[in-house]
Parts: C-alpha cells; structure tokens; sequence
C-alpha cells in the first residue's frame, strides 16, 4: 500500500506543475492512469459474476465466497461491477480486427505489476467494492509469458496476501498446460474466450487465433474439473481445481451466424465441455475496418437479451435448442421472448393444471420461473392453490393466466387460440432491459415492417428481416 | 366475543415475550382459540370496541424459552425466517408470526415457511422476504472507510433493522479487520474487535472528530470511483437499468456516487 500512495502522492504533486506531467508518464505511469487503461481496455469482457463458490471464513484470513455470488455496484450501463476487472497488460502482440487492444490501434498502453494488482485488490476488498479480481491479459510477448505472469499474480496474492475472495482468470490459448494447470489450483473461475460463434469468424477476425488453441485448454480445464471432484471425494484436503467452473464469451453481431447456430454451439459447450456460462456480448464497434460491421452500427442489445433468455431456458428450464429453433426458423422472435414463443408454438400442451403438473412441465408455463415453480410445488401439499395464492408466490399472473388451470378453472374465460393469446400478451409491453433512455431503440409496434425491425437491431447484415417476425 | 390484544415492544425479544404471554394468557383464561389472540408492537391509532389491550413488559427470560422451543421444535432455518420477519418494518408482523408459530408447532412443521397457502405463512414469508432483500443489498452496498488507527467505518440506513444479520456477514469475511457499522436510522452500533466476537451497542455518542480518513483512504475511494466511471461502455448507457440494480435511496452512502 505504501508503494501505490506514494505513487499517487506523486501524481498530485505533478498535477501542480505541468511539464512535470509530461515527464512522469513518459517514464511511469501512475497506478491511477494505469487503473483507467486497464479498466478501459477490459470493460468489454462480459463476464462480471462471483458466483459458483462457497468459502468460509477460516477465521484470520480476508475473504470468503458465497456461490450466489455478490455484485457490489452497477455501472450506468446497468452492467453489475462485482469484480475488480482488468487488464494485467493491454500492450497486445495480436492483431484481432474487432478489439481495442490490437496491436495495430493506437491507444494508450500500461502494464501492472503482481503487486500492484494485489494491493488493489486487498484494499478494494476490504472496503467492500469487490469480490475479488477478474484478470484478463493482452498477449505479452507470447502466450506463455503472459500466463505465467498471470499465475505469479494469483500465487503472490493466495500465498503471500492470503486472499481467500473469488478470483476468475483467463485461461491463454496456447499456453503450457503444465501453466494452465498450476493456475487452475490458485483460481476460483477459469474461462477461455471463444471471441465467435464459428470457427470460420475466428479466422477472418482473429488472424492470430485458432479455434483448436482455444478448444484445447478448454478440455483440459474441463478434465481438471472432473479429477479435481474425484480427488476431493477420496481427499478431503485436495486442492480444489476451479471450483466454480469454466465460462466462455462470445461476440454477437460482429460475424452473420444466426441464433440457431449461436444456440447450438453453446448447447454443445455446455453438454461437451461441462461449461458453467457461456455469455453473449453484443458487437460494440470499436474499431474501422473492412471486416467488421460499420462502428456507427447500434449493437445488437435486443438479440442479445433474448439470446441471454434462452440461455436461461437452457440451463435451468430444461429446453433444448431444437426445441426453441431450427433450421426454418433460425433466429429468435423480437417481439416475444423465447419461452412465450415456444409455448404459442405448443398449445396442444396447455393449459396445465397448478395443482397436479410436474416441476418441469410447470418451468414451461410462462410467467413461472424457477423459484415461483419451487415454491408451487412446496406450498401445494399442505393445501391447494388459487389464483390469488399463485399472484402472492409471485406467478406473472398476465402471462401465465393463458396456459394455466387451478383447480381445473381457468383464471378468466379466455380462448385457447394462438392468434387471440399471442395479440393479449403483445399487449402486456415486455419488460426489456433497454429503453430509449439514451438508447437509439423505439417503441416496439406491431405495425413495424419485419426488416425494418431487424435493421433496427442491427441484424440486418444477413438478408433473412422476415425470419425475425 | 371478545379480542384480545398484546402490545408488545418492537424487538425480536419484545415479540418473542408476547408470544409467551399470548399462550401463557389463552392457558389461563381457558380462552379456546388462538384466533381471537392478536399481537401488536405499536400502540393502536384508534382503539376497536369489546377488545382487551394489555401490554406485555420485555422478558428476556421467556423470550429464551419461546427460541429454545422454536429452535428444538422446528429447526434453525424457521427461526432465521421468523427473526428476518421480526426485523422488518411492517405493522402486522408480530401477529402474523405469533400465528405463524401456532400453525407451526400444532404438529411441530419444521417445513411452515413452504406453506404459503396459509394466510398467516404468507405473510411472514412477505415480511421476511422484504428483510431477506434488504440484507443482500446491504452486503452488497456497504461500505468501508478506513479511519485513522486503521479502524474500517461504514454507515447505513436501512428500512428494516438488519444490522444483527449484517455482522455475521462481514465478521467471516473480515477477520483480522476492527470494523464497526453505524445504522443511522436506529442509532446502533455493530462492533467487531479483529478475531473477537462481533456485538451490537446503542445510543453511544462516538466523537467525529475522530471519525478521520487516512490519507491512503481518499486515494483508494478516488481509484474506485474511476474504476466505476471506466467500466461502463458508453455506447450501452441505460441509467434505467441501473437504477433497477441500485435504487437512489442507497446511494447517499455509497463511495461511488460521492464527489471527492
């Protein structure tokens, strides 16, 4: 702590007296100019959670986890800010088209020592405004060597500062298994970016990256996962090889893949590699270039969301890709979320009875989510449920009205027809995590001709506008 | 028929005495139902008519009683949703968890929070929930100054009064740290002594004088706010959602939206 005030006491000083300035960062930087590069330079790397782990306390050292995880702030993006998220480096020996570190960009460039990450982050910690760090990396010199500084970073703060928070690093394609490995024992979470969709993207945007390099550490993550359980079911005091799982991340809007290969590649990470996430992010243009989308065009925040709903549908409810898209009907409904539009599509299924139907035939009603479901299923054995007790469990009562009965009634006297449904819950205006509050998005209407909504969301590249309606 | 109301004092033990001397009362008066019972923490604004209001004095030791049986009867996990309840801010909730507890203990239901189809559960589980959400805000939006002498300060102002559920919280994470957090709105203190046991005081007057920030302090509030500026990704501003995730009302005390 001494070494970063007094780097800032510095700053101060210098902020007096202006050719000094100049002098001082062309040397060094200070740790308040190095925070904002390295921020700047990881603010488009989405995955922000501290979820997965429970830690206690052992009673002397700082930290513990909760696998609900904790975000500590939101940024005015809406973004949750949970973990101290950097850069360790963005001085990048790669040139990927899409990102703001390639080497061919003229930014400013910074590079923090382990321990000025660490002291940042005990501090930050203590204080409580983060759960930990999330430490990404431009590639410095070789993937090898920026792994490595990677894993001294976490070896210095587990061993020496004795932090028990949540850690998530990047796992480097390319780097030595042996480096990827060591890290997997200090760390909480690990991910490897899949940057895009498909591998043909990642060839025309990633000139440096292949898709076998990422998919390699991938597996062997996936493979540490799978002997670390086991070791620990025959050792207590095994060390734990990133308890909380492997994510991944990747770009949406920037290559034309449609949802339904998006959908299909992350089904498969999740069934082949085990992934715990896989999060999308919405193309910013932050670069001009021929391959790339133009900078001007508004990021896809829209198929973003529904990509992220159906994500959810994955995960916790149960669906399968092919159940939500297919080869017909490629990209997903911008008026309705995936669950409405999945049920529309099978009304044979409804309306189902609260008191009788399974857990899982209860996930697929919409309106109901996995809590109100949980609590369903617990509060119907000591009595059967109505309408208003359903309202007070917190059932979307506007939503679910049209798929469910209690007691063999339907709430209303309503049609089950797909027309008549579908216009109601139109009706109902979707809550969307955007609106025009400094967004360039309008009001949805009925009335929008398909391709102009698609252009809308900049998702017009791919020439299929009816394809969204 | 007649009603009877307990006016008790707004504590968990305050509450927890009622609860002893509502059964203790029934006992006595051979009164049939527990329906014609009803516990209160605030004198009434207008009295009703053919009702009884007695006031019950806080009994530390009945209070303990009405745990131990709550606790051996129906489980850790009860007693935590009921005392979320007895901490939040709502009129009713000495009634509906009193009731909640004779539903509970008829035939010793360690499962009673799952019935929400129960009038009584639901409210409880309304109230508990409200205290439930305000204690994950507050372990997510506390924060920590370091004073002088190295003592880690944090106010809060919270709607219902969990500061006894705050303290575990930060004691597991921050072992070897002296921390104390103020709730403004109750005027109690949470103290932690580093590696002691955590305890709440009331009505000390602490000097601001000595309330003093260290040096290194003002730089790392400064660093965080930068952090939190630089973060966002301009293009995707939506202070709507933001105000979702984080409402004004925590702001005030929080070191990201103070100007330095």
């Amino acid at each position: 702590m001494g070494q970063i005030s007094s780097d800032l006491a510095s700053e101060n000083v210098v902020c007096e007296n202006e050719i000094k300035l100049e002098l001082y960062s062309t040397t060094r930087k200070s740790i308040m100019e190095k925070l904002e590069i390295l921020t700047d330079a990881a603010k488009y790397d989405v995955a922000c959670t501290s979820s997965g782990v429970n830690r206690k306390g052992n009673g002397r050292d700082m930290g513990n986890c909760l696998a609900a995880g904790i975000c500590h702030s939101f940024s005015s993006d809406g973004r949750c800010i949970s973990l101290l998220k950097i850069l360790m480096s963005n001085e990048c020996v790669y040139d990927c088209k899409y990102c703001i570190n390639r080497r061919s960009n003229d930014v400013p460039r910074a590079t923090f020592t382990p321990e000025e990450i660490c002291e940042l982050t005990m501090n930050f910690y203590k204080r409580n405004y983060i759960e930990g760090f999330f430490l990404s990396s431009g590639i410095v010199n070789n993937p090898n060597d920026t792994m490595e500084r990677i894993y001294q970073t976490l070896y210095l703060l587990r061993n020496v500062y004795r932090f028990r928070g949540y850690v998530h690093v990047k796992g480097i394609p390319g780097a030595d298994p042996v480096l990827i490995q060591q890290t997997g024992y200090l760390a909480d979470r690990m991910s490897v970016n899949l940057e895009l969709p498909t591998a043909e993207g990642l060839e025309k945007l990633a000139p440096n990256k292949h898709r076998k390099s990422i998919l390699k550490p991938m597996r062997q993550i996936q493979n540490g996962i799978a002997q670390g359980k086991q070791e620990l079911a025959l050792y207590k005091s095994a060390p734990s090889f990133v308890p909380a799982g492997q994510s991944t991340q990747m770009i949406i809007g920037a290559t034309p893949e449609s949802d339904y290969q998006i959908m299909s590649v992350a089904e498969s990470l999740y069934d082949k590699f085990a992934l715990k996430r896989v999060f999308y992010s919405a193309y910013v243009g932050v670069n001009e270039d021929k391959a790339l989308p133009a900078v001007t065009t508004a990021s896809p925040l829209l198929r973003e969301h529904r990509l992220y709903q159906a994500d959810w549908l994955l995960r916790y409810y149960s669906f399968r890709v092919n159940e939500l898209l297919n080869e017909k009907h490629q990209n997903f409904n911008i008026l309705l979320d995936p669950k409405c539009d999945w049920a529309l599509r099978h009304l044979e299924q409804f309306p189902v009875e609260i008191n009788k139907a399974d857990y899982t035939t209860l996930l697929r009603v919409p309106g109901i989510g996995v809590k109100s479901a949980q609590r369903i299923c617990k509060a119907r054995k000591s009595s059967a449920l109505g309408f208003d007790n359903l309202k007070k469990i917190g059932v979307v009562l506007k939503r679910a009205l049209y798929f469910i009965t209690c007691n063999g009634k339907m709430m209303y006297h309503t049609k089950i027809d797909e027309d008549y449904i579908t216009r109601n819950l139109l009706s109902e205006h979707e809550k969307l995590p955007f609106d025009k509050d400094g967004m360039t998005y309008k009001q949805l209407s009925l009335f929008d001709d398909g391709m102009e909504n698609a252009a809308m969301f900049g998702m017009a590249h791919e020439g299929k506008g009816t394809a969204y309606v | 028929m007649c009603e009877y109301v307990l006016l008790c004092e707004d504590s968990m033990e305050g509450i927890l005495s009622g609860v002893y001397e509502a059964y203790r009362f029934k006992k006595e008066q051979g009164i049939e139902s527990h329906e014609v019972i009803h516990l209160a923490v605030n004198n009434p604004d207008t009295y009703r008519l053919f009702t009884d209001y007695r006031t019950v004095e806080t009994n530390y030791e009945n209070a303990d009683k009405v745990i131990n049986t709550i606790r051996s009867r129906l489980g850790n996990e009860v007693y935590y949703r009921l005392c979320l309840a007895m901490v939040s801010c709502f009129m009713e909730k000495a009634d509906a968890v009193y009731h909640t507890i004779v539903l509970a203990l008829r035939n010793n239901d360690s499962l009673i929070m799952d019935r929400l189809g129960e009038d009584w559960v639901q409210q409880t589980f309304k109230y508990a929930r409200a205290s439930s959400n305000e204690l994950g805000h507050m372990i997510e939006f506390t924060r920590f100054a370091e004073l002088e002498g190295g003592i880690l300060y944090a106010k809060i102002n919270v709607k219902h009064h969990i500061l006894p559920f705050l303290m575990p919280h930060f004691a597991d994470r921050l072992p070897s740290e002296n921390f104390m957090i103020y709730d403004e709105n109750t005027d109690v203190y949470g103290i932690h002594e580093k590696q002691k046991q955590w305890y709440l005081v009331q009505g000390i007057e602490i000097d601001s004088e000595r309330l003093n920030l260290t040096a290194a302090e003002k730089d790392y509030q400064e660093l965080f706010r930068r952090f939190c500026k630089t973060i966002a990704i301009e293009s995707r501003t939506n202070k709507r959602l933001q105000t979702g995730f984080l409402p004004l009302r925590f702001r005030p005390n929080m070191t990201e939206f103070q100007s330095p």
